[in-house]
């Protein structure tokens, strides 16, 4: 029963305990029980809010049994990357920096889950400052992927811990954040589901800045209903965020239809497969495949412009980080992680210019992934080209050949937060060694729903995302 | 042919961003600042003069 309800869906769980089927306290019992047992070798958790969480458990079971109307989420257990803000509770953006800093109020998704019923059970690891994509970090020791933990093989980043936990049944859900990646990279090498709304339909107020203009805030779950189902609590206007829409937030779990006939998909093999391993390539060509049967109509589409996102986009976050972190930089630079320290030193070697070119070449990008949406539903493409390498690895071999596995990794899914359209990666197949295979779904800015009703109904087609790791 | 940066210049340039960097850790960051200045440079080769930047703002 207790590994069950680890590994149950939200939607499942928010429904029994509505049900007063579960008690909300079993639930997160569940839950820190796993954590105490499993994390001091996964590493997936900076803080553990136990007594807060159980507490919280015991008012959402009271508040049942008095019969008070409940939110979408009561009682269900979420936990959130740490850089998240939590009123009273540490946020340290996985850095020394920020041991001690405990927030006054939490961050707006943070409220908006906490209105909904959800309980936080604590606030998970991550690269420091979200700058990397590996899951390494210096302080805390790197999370292990459970798919391979006696191998130390790498997370993904930087939302390492969210992708850990959920896949390790630490956390039915958390929360991530994603400005090269960062959700669906450790989603792809984790075998979960992460989503990057697009930019401006949730709120990143009280969440530390990477790159303002690239940074989006999301959930990472193990089903593509889950994603919906907190979607639709996360987003909305926010005005203590700018750049949030005042577009009505639609039923995301209504328009899972679980139907993908006549959906146009369009399938991106110039760059994005091309670049994939044999295996990576061919699981994604499988489940294009797999949708083409269910009635979608696949055709193959190239994005020629993506090619310079990797040097434009390094203009606006090495530009956009330093300008956040210059004041620690000066007055704390030894208690940064020394590669942290160095990539955010490069940002002083940017020019405005270049920064201006950037911000053209983001132009491009933008209209060039309007123009294929403009005739497709969604675009699909490998997550990672690779799965998860080793933590000390740092070359690799891609289908185009050699690479840094830093590039290799945001190579395919940073040209999604530079024109900020929403990204859904889910689990697509194992390779030969039992690693996870991602795959990611591309569509209109705002169009959440088609692209959740898209890799929804390929879950319904395949088993990848019910997968477990098996965990000592 | 690419410029080469000396630790001379690289000192300057980190001064005029506020910086003051020892010359062992300049030393350091220069053959990576020299791989991120050549790919900057890539960012120069295209026709951008036509179209206006952009930031990710949609009015909506």
């Amino acid at each position: 029963m207790s590994a069950d309800l680890a590994f149950a869906p939200v939607a499942d769980l928010a429904r029994m305990i509505a049900r007063k089927e579960v008690s909300p306290v079993e639930v997160v019992r569940v839950h820190l029980e796993r954590i105490a047992a499993l994390d001091a070798t996964l590493r997936a958790y900076i803080t553990v809010c136990d007594e807060a969480a159980l507490a919280a458990a015991r008012g959402a079971e009271s508040a049942l049994a008095a019969g008070r109307p409940v939110g979408a989420l009561h009682g269900v257990p979420v936990a959130l990357k740490d850089l998240y803000d939590t009123a009273g509770v540490r946020t340290t953006g996985g850095s020394k920096i920020l041991a001690d800093r405990v927030p006054e109020a939490d961050a707006t998704v943070v409220r908006r889950l906490k209105e909904a019923g959800a309980i936080v059970l604590g606030k998970l690891h991550m690269v420091e400052f979200a700058y990397g994509p590996e899951g390494l970090n210096a302080h805390h020791g790197a999370p292990r992927n459970p798919w391979d933990a006696a191998a130390a093989r790498m997370p993904g980043g930087s939302s390492s811990g969210s992708g850990v936990a959920v896949a390790a049944g630490l956390a039915p859900a958390a929360l991530g954040s994603d400005t090269g990646g960062s959700i669906r990279i450790p989603a792809s090498l984790c075998g979960i589901t992460g989503l990057k709304p697009t930019y401006g339909r949730v709120s990143r107020a009280g969440v530390l800045p990477l790159a303002w203009s690239m940074d989006h805030v999301g959930p990472m779950t193990r089903t593509v209903a889950d994603s919906a189902l907190l979607l639709r609590v996360m987003a909305g206007y926010d005005p203590a965020d700018a750049s949030t829409s005042v577009l009505p937030v639609p039923d995301y779990l209504a328009a899972l239809s679980g139907d993908v006939k006549g959906l146009r998909v369009g399938l991106l093999r110039s760059f994005f497969l091309e670049s994939a391993t044999p295996e990576v390539r061919a699981a994604v060509e499988t489940a294009a495949k797999a949708l083409e049967k269910a009635g979608a109509i696949l055709d193959e589409v190239a994005l020629p412009a993506v090619a310079h996102v990797g040097a434009a986009s390094y203009a606006v976050v090495a530009s956009e980080a330093l300008a956040y972190h210059t004041g620690w930089l000066k007055s704390r630079p030894t208690d940064y992680d020394p590669e942290v320290r160095k990539r955010l030193q490069l940002g002083a070697f940017i020019t405005g210019a270049h920064y201006v070119r950037g911000q053209q070449v983001r132009a491009l990008v933008r209209n060039e992934v309007d123009a294929a949406l403009a005739r497709r539903d969604v675009l699909l493409a490998p997550t990672t080209p690779l799965t998860a390498p080793r933590l000390d690895e740092r070359q690799t071999t891609l289908g185009d050949g050699p690479s840094e596995v830093r590039g290799a990794l945001i190579r395919l899914t940073r040209p999604f937060n530079f024109s900020g359209h929403p990204a859904c990666a889910v689990p697509c197949g194992f390779s030969t060694g039992g690693l996870p295979i991602g795959m990611q779904l591309v569509g209109r800015p705002f169009d959440e729903a088609t692209v959740l009703r898209a890799a929804d109904a390929y879950q319904r087609l395949t088993d990848w995302h019910t997968r477990r790791p098996v965990l000592a | 042919m690419d410029a080469v940066f000396d630790l001379a210049t690289l000192r300057g340039a980190a001064r005029v961003a506020g910086f003051t960097w020892t010359d062992e850790e300049l030393e350091a960051l220069r053959p990576v600042i020299q791989a991120s200045l050549r790919l900057l440079a890539t960012l120069d080769t295209l026709p951008l003069d036509a179209v206006e930047p952009t930031t990710q703002y949609r009015i909506l």
